[in-house]
């Protein structure tokens, strides 16, 4: 209880009680009355409201009562406040869930110390209410609202810290939106934050990481380069000195390079190199440190998918041009039966699911020197800049339907038609004779992105290394879809529509299974931020207890004593009604 | 004496100037004296002629009716008579009731009455209760001449009437000076003085609290005569009641003089002069 009496006014106003008090004394004081004789004030009945003999000390029941009451509207009107415990505030835990939190040190890692530290904030003082937020890639909720210690721990076993990046600033917010403000809200984390005066007056910062050394993958790709796949690792030192160690590259149980390091501080090493395309997965890894989870990555090989192409053009030089930029993309399967994409001269529909290009020659052409309109977001446009192209087409007007991607003027040359079945139907307005395009880069190249977005329609997994956190984006024709994780966890996706997008929530080989088929991806946690451990400092900021703090945590309690007075008051309104207030 | 008592009687004796005894004519008896009785006697009214008779006086013998009839007759005259006043006064506390007019009252309405009998040629007697009743000395003289006047008595009035009653004249008019306030059966006390008494008037006289109840509050009521204490809450039931039972006896006292034939009047002591009226409505003194 805060000190009782703050309100001047509430102070003056006791003076009603001695006031009240001294009514009903002077009142009930007896004045001395001679009178002739006793004799007229002799009653046989004796009055309701007074009259009984009464002793001078006695006073009637609704004295005590309004005195009572008077009291309670008195302490009411001084805001009487109950000084809240800081625990009894709900309190909203931020979990860092990135990776860099499994650093170890003397074996011990940031995630362990702030484990231990949330037990002991519950052996003191336990919050009523508690909230988990895991600040991952996306701040994320974790578990109901736990209660005790035991609800607690069985939540932070979610708490698994392998995301590559930590949103605690989101996660902070999402906390106030959950606390409505009012809930404390501590960060267990492993760095300290941007600005160390916290102006957060609800927020406890609590950082447990140590700036230890840490040399790790920050970098790792796999790429198709002809018929190999070059591999691309990027390696960091992340300490103070200079690190030697080793880096082992394999595929399978086949040694691929046994690379000595010598890094000086903070520095970063690329290593280069081609594999041939049969090696399945590669395998990197550096030795153990203080962290190890940016110590090895793994790298499937490159999907290489190439489309079916069927060209039905009349036209000989026409269709010279087309196979000759259809070659140069080097996505053109050779195969043409059972086509992905059909090219020809009108608009009449294969009967297939294959894509159509419908090259348009006009009769009468334009020739148009720009300027040109392009849709640069489109895929078909990517890398297009027409820059010095003559393009001659008919002068029409695109269809109902089509989306227009390259315009001159209000005549368009490139346009995208889109169907139920989700079908695509480019119509180029093109006549070669009269044009440079062909002669241009843009030829090519808007070809590579004709059979490009064709590939990135086609079922199947859009790439199979990605980073921790990443999506992975899945084509399929519809069914369900078993992912088991590196865990081996499963998690089935029912009747999907025709693309979905895999979390990684931890890193490691993805097996997925749908339409009868398996692939893998795998996911690397490469994240320098994360895993340079030099920012990282234990201390705490911030504090719960403020001025604005303490203020706001006294709950006012005022109505207790205006609801006691009211009850007082009825009870003294029944008495004074049943005629039982006067003795 | 208090002051204030002498000065009461003083203006008693001025407001009696304006009075006099009104005297019935039951109560034309008495001494010899300057009032006209209602028997034979030597005034010089004449009042009837009868035989002689031996032993009558020679000298009112009509000696023309003599010559005339030759009949001894003898002349009757009225009879002159000086009829009495008692003056019974309640000496109780109660009388002499504090922050009241009560005391000065009931001097002043005994030395009113005294004057007025002497304005009626009547004899009187003031009589006061204490341990029995007592005679006022002087009380033949002026009232001013009154040595005592003790309104202090802690007896009733039937108390000391049963010690030591008064020695009330025969067909004399007796005037009751009372409040009336004491337990008993009025019945009684007023048969007691009315009897042999040519009247009786009973004349309650009460203070103004006596009449009006007082305000609400508490209150610890002292019995002016026995010192005994009661401690009330007021309000307007107890006021009510209060009014109730001054009603009551009242009406009680009015119906024992009713019964003995006496009469009853009642003046509020703080309005004595405005309500002298009331006396000659009962009779009991006509103006001078």
């Amino acid at each position: 209880m805060i000190p009782f009496l703050t309100y001047p006014l509430a102070l003056i106003a006791l003076a009603a009680l001695p006031a009240l008090a001294a009514i009903y004394l002077l009142r009930n004081r007896f004045r001395k009355r001679q009178v002739s004789s006793l004799l007229l004030w002799r009653f046989r009945l004796q009055s309701r409201e007074g009259g009984a003999k009464v002793n001078p000390l006695q006073l009637p029941l609704i004295f005590f009562l309004e005195l009572l009451a008077l009291l309670l509207l008195v302490t009411a009107a001084t805001g009487p406040h109950w000084n809240l415990a800081q625990g009894s505030r709900p309190l909203v835990v931020v979990l860092d869930d990135s990776f860099s939190m499994q650093a170890l040190h003397e074996q011990r890692s940031a995630q362990d110390r702030a484990r231990e530290a949330l037990e002991k904030l519950f052996k003191q003082q336990a919050p009523p209410s508690t909230r988990l937020i895991l600040a991952g890639v996306e701040p994320r909720l974790i578990g109901g609202t736990a209660r005790n210690w035991n609800e607690v721990e069985f939540t932070l076993k979610e708490w698994r810290c392998l995301a590559p990046v930590s949103s605690i600033d989101r996660a902070i917010t999402l906390a106030s939106e959950i606390g409505k403000h009012e809930a404390n809200i501590l960060v267990l984390t492993d760095h300290p934050p941007e600005e160390k005066k916290v102006a957060n007056e609800r927020l406890h910062w609590r950082s447990f990481g140590r700036p230890v050394d840490n040399v790790a993958i920050v970098n790792a790709s796999r790429t198709a380069f002809g018929e190999e796949d070059r591999c691309l690792l990027e390696v960091a030192n992340f300490s103070t000195r200079t690190h030697s160690g080793r880096l082992a590259v394999r595929t399978g149980s086949n040694q691929v390079q046994q690379t000595t390091l010598t890094l000086a501080s903070m520095e970063r090493q690329r290593f280069v190199f081609n594999l041939p395309r049969s090696e399945n997965l590669l395998e990197a890894a550096l030795a153990e440190d203080a962290l190890v989870a940016d110590n090895q990555i793994q790298l499937l090989p490159p999907i290489r998918k190439k489309v079916r192409v069927q060209v039905v053009v009349t036209n000989s030089e026409a269709a010279e041009l087309l196979e000759r930029a259809l070659d140069a993309t080097g996505l053109r399967s050779s195969i043409s039966s059972n086509p992905e994409l059909v090219i020809h001269h009108s608009n009449a529909s294969t009967g297939s699911n294959a894509w159509i290009l419908n090259w348009h020659m006009a009769a009468e052409p334009k020739a148009y020197t720009g300027p040109f309109v392009i849709d640069s977001s489109h895929p078909l446009a990517e890398g297009i800049g027409l820059q010095g192209v003559i393009w001659a087409g008919g002068a029409v007007t695109n269809s109902p339907g089509e989306i227009p991607v390259i315009l001159a003027g209000n005549v368009p040359l490139l346009s995208v038609r889109e169907d139920l079945s989700g079908r695509r139907f480019v119509t180029l307005n093109f006549t070669p004779e009269l044009s440079s395009l062909q002669r241009a880069p843009d030829w090519p190249a808007l070809l590579w992105n004709l059979l490009q977005w064709r590939i990135s329609e086609t079922p199947g997994l859009s790439e199979p290394n990605v980073r921790l956190g990443s999506d992975v984006i899945l084509k399929t024709t519809g069914g369900s879809v078993v992912v088991v994780q590196p865990d081996g966890s499963s998690r089935t996706y029912s009747e999907t529509s025709r693309q979905i997008a895999l979390e990684t929530p931890m890193p490691g080989l993805y097996a997925i299974s749908w339409q009868g088929r398996t692939n893998q991806f795998s996911v690397n946690a490469h994240a320098a931020e994360e895993s340079n451990l030099r920012s990282c400092e234990p201390g705490q900021w911030g504090e719960w207890k403020s001025d604005m703090t303490s203020r706001y945590e006294q709950s006012s309690i005022a109505w207790i004593f205006a609801l006691g007075a009211a009850g007082l008051l009825s009870l003294h309104l029944c008495l004074l009604a049943n005629g039982k207030g006067g003795n | 004496m208090d002051p204030s008592i002498q000065q009461a009687l003083r203006e008693g004796e001025m407001l009696g100037g304006r009075y006099a005894l009104q005297i019935p004519q039951v109560a034309a008896t008495g001494q010899v004296g300057s009032r006209l009785g209602r028997r034979a006697g030597s005034s010089i009214d004449f009042q009837d002629y009868r035989e002689y008779q031996p032993g009558d006086d020679l000298r009112f013998i009509d000696w023309g009716i003599y010559a005339r009839t030759d009949r001894v007759s003898i002349k009757l005259f009225r009879e002159e008579v000086t009829p009495h006043l008692d003056i019974v006064v309640d000496g109780s506390s109660s009388m002499n009731l504090e922050n009241s007019m009560k005391a000065a009252a009931t001097a002043k309405l005994s030395a009113m009455l005294s004057v007025a009998a002497v304005n009626a040629q009547c004899s009187r007697a003031v009589w006061i209760s204490g341990n029995g009743f007592h005679r006022m000395p002087n009380d033949t003289l002026s009232p001013a001449g009154w040595e005592r006047f003790d309104l202090n008595s802690t007896r009733t009035l039937d108390e000391a009437y049963e010690i030591l009653p008064p020695k009330l004249k025969r067909l004399g008019v007796r005037v009751l000076i009372s409040d009336l306030f004491w337990p008993g059966n009025p019945v009684q006390t007023i048969r007691r003085l009315r009897e042999g008494a040519a009247a009786l008037f009973v004349i309650q006289l009460l203070a103004r609290d006596d009449a009006n109840p007082p305000e609400n509050g508490s209150l610890r009521l002292v019995d002016s005569e026995s010192g005994e204490t009661v401690e009330l809450f007021v309000d307007a039931t107890i006021r009510r009641q209060y009014s109730e039972n001054l009603a009551q006896l009242q009406q009680s006292w009015d119906d024992a003089c009713r019964q003995c034939g006496a009469h009853m009047t009642t003046i509020v002591a703080e309005e004595l002069e405005e309500k002298l009226s009331e006396l000659e409505t009962i009779q009991l003194v006509v103006p001078a």
